[in-house]
């Protein structure tokens, strides 16, 4: 049986690839490339922004975000077998998400129609605050519910989406945002 | 004994983590997200091509990924604890790349000092040559050439990085690019 390695410090394989890791180390690496896609998705925009203003960036960033989510939707059907067409499914793809390990995110069920997602650490947020030029109200407010409705109308197009706080926070211990996914039969 | 999830299929769990899941389906997200990650750099790429054309894109694309290299060599080379300062080091850093799922690459490690890495299967190519605009030029000729260039400085400035193979293929080639690197005492 194949020994599994933690980390890659040993010699040189050539045939070396990420199926020789043990389990620990591969979910090392999932976390780590967390943070990596996070990043190159800001440096696009913020190379963009710093040519050809916040305008056109916010402009790119809406157009790659509406195509990518169903990318990263099919993913989860495909490599997570999340389907259905309930809340249930939407709170799956929350948790199993690529970007997940880098937000502090609460996730409560009420039923299998019904889910509350609530943010209390995201690095966009803090790192928008920081730079303190408002888009926040651009990235957090307009394109996230753009994107929250792309991904519950994957599941189900009667799914509602509903923004029930959004930043600006009222300071550092205020909750980043949370937004409410709802089904509503025959309304 | 904790029985590992193959996929996420069964009822929602409030306290779901990665670790719950299979060494196998692990591995699978970690191969999707590579091919996650090249469709989030090539979109924006074509995103801002269409809006503001090839140079803007081209221009960007080579900043971020000059600055880029260089946290994702740290990145990979902390977490999976690879350091030295040879070729032998270097090729390790490329085989374990987010990226490494993407394309179908031989690594001939020659010594210590001298590698040859050939591309037998690239997306990025593959979808150029599609296009049809020998857009080659910008992005295989220039861009991976700086930043073959930086990963190697990243380990040894004396490294050196020389193109053996780029596009465009001959028909009926299955090498899309073929790079040396050696270090030059």
């Amino acid at each position: 049986m194949m020994e599994l390695l933690y980390d890659y410090s040993g010699d040189f394989d050539p045939s070396f690839d990420h199926s020789k890791l043990s389990k620990e180390g591969l979910v090392d690496l999932l976390h780590t490339y967390s943070d990596y896609i996070r990043r190159l998705d800001g440096h696009w925009y913020l190379s963009v922004m710093n040519r050809c203003g916040n305008d056109t960036a916010f402009a790119c960033d809406t157009e790659v975000w509406e195509r990518l989510v169903l990318y990263e939707l099919k993913i989860a059907r495909d490599l997570l077998n999340i389907r259905g067409d309930d809340a249930v499914a939407v709170a799956k793809v929350f948790q199993a998400s690529p970007w997940f390990w880098m937000y502090r995110c609460g996730i409560d069920l009420k039923s299998r129609d019904h889910l509350i997602i609530t943010y209390t650490s995201c690095p966009t947020l803090f790192a928008l605050e920081r730079e303190g030029a408002g888009r926040e109200r651009q990235i957090c407010v307009d394109l996230e519910m753009k994107i929250f409705m792309k991904m519950a109308h994957f599941y189900n197009p009667k799914m509602k989406v509903t923004a029930l706080k959004l930043p600006p926070r009222s300071g550092p211990d205020d909750i980043c945002c949370r937004w409410e996914f709802k089904i509503e039969e025959n309304k | 004994m904790t029985k590992f999830l193959p996929d996420y299929s069964g009822p929602f769990e409030p306290d779901f983590s990665h670790e719950k899941l299979s060494r196998e389906a692990l591995l699978k997200i970690l191969k999707g997200n590579s091919n996650y990650l090249r469709r989030l750099d090539a979109t924006w790429y074509v995103t801002i091509m269409k809006k503001c054309g090839n140079d803007l894109a081209f221009e960007c694309d080579t900043e971020i990924w000059e600055k880029f290299i260089n946290y994702e060599l740290d990145t990979v080379c902390e977490t999976l604890n690879i350091h030295g300062n040879d070729v032998a080091t270097l090729i390790k850093a490329m085989q374990a790349t987010p990226w490494m799922w993407v394309h179908n690459r031989t690594f001939e490690l020659k010594d210590k000092n001298r590698a040859v890495i050939t591309y037998r299967d690239c997306q990025t190519l593959l979808h150029l040559e599609k296009e049809g605009t020998e857009r080659w030029d910008t992005i295989c000729h220039a861009l991976e050439r700086r930043l073959f260039e930086l990963t190697a400085e990243y380990f040894n400035p004396k490294i050196k990085v020389t193109a053996l193979k780029l596009p465009p293929r001959a028909r009926g080639s299955d090498i899309c690019c073929q790079w040396e690197f050696k270090l030059e005492e």
